[in-house]
């Protein structure tokens, strides 16, 4: 068997379950890229582009927050969000930057605003890149 | 007796009023579908991420994280999840009736109602930056979920918990309440075996990574149930209030028709006795 099963579960249910040959994900510590019979392995996610590579060709998505998990050949990505690039709202994601680079002028660092506009930045900049690779 | 002009416009302000209720008692119906099929939707996510928290402690020997760790003294913070608006029957009171707090507490409020409920206590409020429940959406949460544990670990509360009402179903929603932080860890006995899974870079690491996800888990999760909860208390409240209307409407008809009726026999009479003379 080449590829291995594939689940990404959002809080909005199962997006995506089925064959998968590669994935290549935002970790906390870097891009990791899953192949197939890769050891039992767990590591959280950060806000990042997704690359699903199947038998259809590959997909981009953005993806924040949550965590991987391979167990039993069985790739679980666990993610608070996870949009396909094709699915992306290109014009509120800039609006979002646009938004959240004057927050980030306007308010001190260490605010709570200031985290908030930050962490808003860095998803639309990610939906942003995502959208532009399809 | 009150004349059939006067009668005739209360039968006409009450059935104006069931339009509204009857109305109020459709939408909520129909979003209260919508809701429920949300919180199926978001079981799977929040049970993955919980087992992976709880695997990591019971798997690992010698585990600590700031996130375990007891602390008798200090603030508490409570997340409260109560509507934005009223007409829902005894939903927000109910919440409000099973609140635990102390005063100088930290209160998260997510609705409306909670903020017009503590704006008058002695507390004070973490952010008030989510007050309308409507518009809180899941990553709304996950920001939520990241700063209160950066405030966690920065000591400003030592713990915390979340009030909501539970989605027992249509018929029942119960107030709820759920502790948060510091999470307890299980301590079974069972044999502590040292795991084969990689973490990525370690198991703390990854731990405290995940717990915000965690608490954005609960707060989602909470958020979902709490709205359906007073989409169906409405529904239910609305019903009663167009059954209501509906007898109002019945015994004023009734006395209408009466009233009516005596005017016709008064008019009668009054023929009768003049012809006789």
């Amino acid at each position: 068997m080449n590829g291995f099963e594939l689940q990404i579960v959002t809080p909005d249910g199962l997006l995506y379950s089925g064959n998968a040959n590669k994935i290549i994900l935002r970790t906390s510590e870097g891009d990791v890229g899953i192949l197939p019979r890769h050891s039992d392995y767990v590591a959280p996610l950060s806000i990042g582009l997704a690359r699903v590579f199947t038998d259809n060709g590959e997909r981009t998505a953005a993806c924040s927050g949550g965590m991987v998990t391979v167990s039993g050949g069985v790739v679980r990505v666990v993610a608070s969000t996870f949009e396909w690039s094709e699915d992306i709202d290109v014009e509120r994601a800039k609006r979002a930057k646009e938004k959240a680079q004057s927050r980030l002028a306007d308010t001190k660092n260490g605010d709570f605003e200031h985290r908030l506009a930050e962490i808003k930045l860095k998803k639309s900049l990610a939906r942003l890149g995502a959208s532009e690779r399809k | 007796m009150p004349s059939m002009k006067a009668i005739k416009n209360r039968i006409k302000s009450v059935e104006n009023t069931r339009q509204i209720t009857k109305a109020m008692q459709l939408v909520a119906t129909s979003k209260m579908r919508k809701a429920k099929e949300r919180i199926e939707a978001s079981r799977p996510f929040f049970e993955t991420l919980s087992m992976a928290l709880s695997e990591i402690s019971k798997n690992n020997k010698d585990f600590s994280s700031p996130f375990t760790r007891e602390e008798k003294e200090g603030k508490a913070c409570h997340i409260v999840i109560a509507g934005d608006r009223g007409l829902a029957g005894g939903y927000n009171n109910n919440l409000f009736k099973s609140l635990c707090y102390k005063d100088g507490d930290i209160i998260f409020p997510i609705g409306k109602k909670v903020l017009e409920y503590f704006s008058k206590k002695n507390v004070s409020f973490f952010t008030t930056a989510y007050s309308v429940a409507a518009d809180v959406n899941i990553s709304d949460c996950n920001s939520i979920g990241q700063v209160l544990s950066e405030a966690f670990l920065k000591g400003e509360f030592t713990s915390l918990d979340i009030y909501y009402t539970g989605f027992v179903n249509v018929l029942s929603q119960v107030p709820s309440s759920k502790k948060i932080l510091p999470i307890s860890t299980s301590e079974n006995e069972q044999e502590k075996v040292q795991s084969l899974i990689i973490y990525d870079p370690s198991p703390e690491a990854v731990y405290e990574k995940i717990v915000p996800h965690y608490i954005s888990g609960i707060v989602y999760g909470g958020l979902c149930e709490s709205i359906a909860s007073e989409l169906s208390a409405r529904r239910t409240a609305m019903e009663n209030a167009t059954d209501n209307a509906g007898e109002i409407i019945d015994s004023l008809s009734l006395k209408y028709n009466r009233a009516r009726q005596a005017a016709i026999t008064q008019e009668l009479t009054e023929i009768v006795a003049g012809s006789n003379q």
